[in-house]
């Protein structure tokens, strides 16, 4: 018997997620309050289509901003920090250990600075969202094979085309992994502070229904979020994979070696 | 002292060198004080000639080919391409091929090919036709658009040596540029080598610590001692080109390897 291919079971374990969904809270297993069915909560997003679109886009629209002050700033301090060793060694543990500080203890400070509108969203996501694109972004500078500098001075290169002929194309493919993290982070970020205190947005959706109960419009929010970030997921993905096409397979050394053998290297003609 | 002697005659032909080096010494700057890498090291690289440098391992023959790449400076003595003092990297007259590939794997075959031209501008038009031209005579028709990750560890080199030779320069440094080849590979791409050096006529200064290497490809090799390097040996390889690999297994071969690890011996 051949063994099914991951993809399909991938499929099969969320086909058997959302009958699960649906069958649990009719047989009574789990009262509805605490899970509503699928076809319920499905209904409501349909009907309330409208409200949850407009929460979408509010949180849509605070997503991209706070990605781009979290890209752009973080890649900005990144190149800084990695590319100057007075700026490493001075800044970068200081970073490395604010990464680990929960930076939610601030979103209050934040809502008394920014009130509680968009800004104060997309600026605490944005904050969320920076380390990590800094953090990658440092590495993969600092991390660079010297050697290609090297051969790139060698060649005449000054060193404004060392930074754009070398060091950004070659930094390229950890800035997109920390770029997808921070993303992700970003999305975290405003959902977490639209629960907390907002008026608007899929967030905000999710703490109102719940605090009256309105199960099945909690989880309508819920898949509306989920729904978001695995689009977010899927779009960096293909991004990525279209930007960075060597990168893949570059990291597997063992194929090259393999074909050492194989390949058909032309006969010397003087032999 | 047959060796000097010899390394007096080299020098004396200052008129058609490629590469004069004179009383070139060198300090690193070390925790306590300096370290000494290289000692008093006066060479001469005739124009056309394939020179091999051998030493053993860490003896700063790579900081010599460094120095005269115009990647890194002496601290002493003086180095001349073509009568020019060797200041800063200078890709029109000297191409340099390193142990490492080093090809940036984000560009294709022809594109790594082509970077050094396109560093200064050259038309897209003339680049391309440049690279093609460099791939065929490497032997690596057709596999331009391929990515380095894509080709296999001697086809990488072959590309490394294209792109050392597209600006046409007329001096060539390898360091160790087949090393990290298995030792098929490795016979393959010096015969290669030796093949487009023929039809390049090329000056090539050239790094190895393979004694056979330096002997098969070499028209001079010199010896190095170890730490801190000093010239300690200059040896006309007395075979006729083309070299062929029935010469590896001749008596004169064998007594010219010999020589070379009598040297090395001596001061390991």
């Amino acid at each position: 018997m051949r063994r099914p291919e991951p993809a399909t079971v991938r499929w099969l374990i969320l086909a058997t997620l959302l009958v699960l969904w649906e069958v649990v809270p009719l047989t009574g297993l789990l009262p509805e309050l605490l899970l509503p069915p699928l076809s319920k909560t499905l209904a409501v997003l349909w009907t309330d289509r409208t409200i949850y679109g407009a929460a979408l886009l509010v949180t849509l629209y605070e997503v991209v901003a706070a990605m781009l002050i979290a890209c752009g700033l973080g890649i900005l301090a990144g190149a800084l920090v990695g590319g100057l060793a007075v700026l490493r060694n001075l800044l970068l543990p200081v970073f490395s250990s604010l990464y680990a500080v929960p930076i939610v203890i601030l979103y209050p400070v934040f809502t008394a600075w920014f009130g509680i509108g968009s800004s104060s969203k997309i600026i605490f996501a944005g904050v969320y969202g920076f380390f990590p694109v800094m953090l990658s972004t440092a590495a993969g500078i600092r991390t660079i094979d010297p050697q290609f500098l090297l051969a790139a001075r060698s060649m005449g290169a000054t060193l404004p085309q060392q930074i754009t002929r070398v060091i950004i194309p070659a930094s390229v493919p950890t800035v997109f992994a920390g770029l997808r993290l921070g993303g992700a982070l970003t999305i975290i970020g405003v959902v977490v502070s639209e629960m907390l205190t907002a008026s608007a947005g899929i967030g905000y959706l999710v703490t109102l229904n719940r605090t009256i109960l309105d199960s099945p419009r909690v989880f309508a929010a819920i898949l509306a979020i989920l729904l978001l970030s695995v689009g977010y997921h899927m779009l960096a993905r293909a991004i990525e994979s279209r930007m960075v096409v060597w990168q893949s397979v570059a990291r597997r050394p063992s194929a090259a070696t393999r074909r050492e053998r194989e390949a058909t290297v032309p006969v010397p003609a003087a032999a | 002292m047959q060796h000097l002697a010899n390394l007096t005659d080299v020098r004396g032909r200052a008129g058609e060198s490629a590469i004069e080096v004179d009383r070139l010494s060198h300090v690193y700057a070390g925790p306590d004080g300096g370290v000494p890498a290289l000692v008093d090291i006066s060479m001469s690289v005739g124009k056309g000639r394939f020179v091999v440098i051998v030493g053993p391992s860490g003896c700063g023959k790579t900081s010599l080919l460094m120095m005269m790449a115009g990647l890194r400076r002496q601290t002493e003595g003086t180095l001349l391409c073509h009568g020019r003092p060797i200041l800063d990297p200078d890709p029109e007259r000297v191409g340099v091929i390193f142990q490492e590939a080093s090809l940036f794997p984000w560009l294709s075959t022809l594109d790594n090919i082509e970077f050094p031209l396109s560093l200064r501008g050259t038309p897209r038009e003339e680049r391309r036709g440049r690279s093609q031209a460099m791939l065929s005579l490497v032997g690596l028709e057709g596999f331009g658009h391929r990515y380095p990750h894509e080709l296999s560890g001697g086809m990488k080199q072959r590309v490394s040596i294209a792109r050392g030779l597209v600006q046409d320069p007329p001096v060539l440094l390898m360091d160790e540029p087949f090393a990290a080849l298995d030792e098929q590979t490795r016979m393959t791409m010096g015969h290669e080598l030796l093949r487009i050096w023929s039809t390049t006529r090329k000056t090539v200064v050239f790094i190895t610590h393979s004694l056979t290497e330096a002997v098969y490809l070499g028209d001079e090799v010199l010896v190095m001692s170890a730490r801190p390097g000093r010239l300690i040996d200059h040896i006309e390889v007395t075979l006729p080109r083309p070299r062929t690999y029935e010469m590896m297994a001749t008596d004169v071969f064998g007594r010219l390897r010999d020589r070379i690890w009598q040297q090395i011996r001596k001061t390991a």
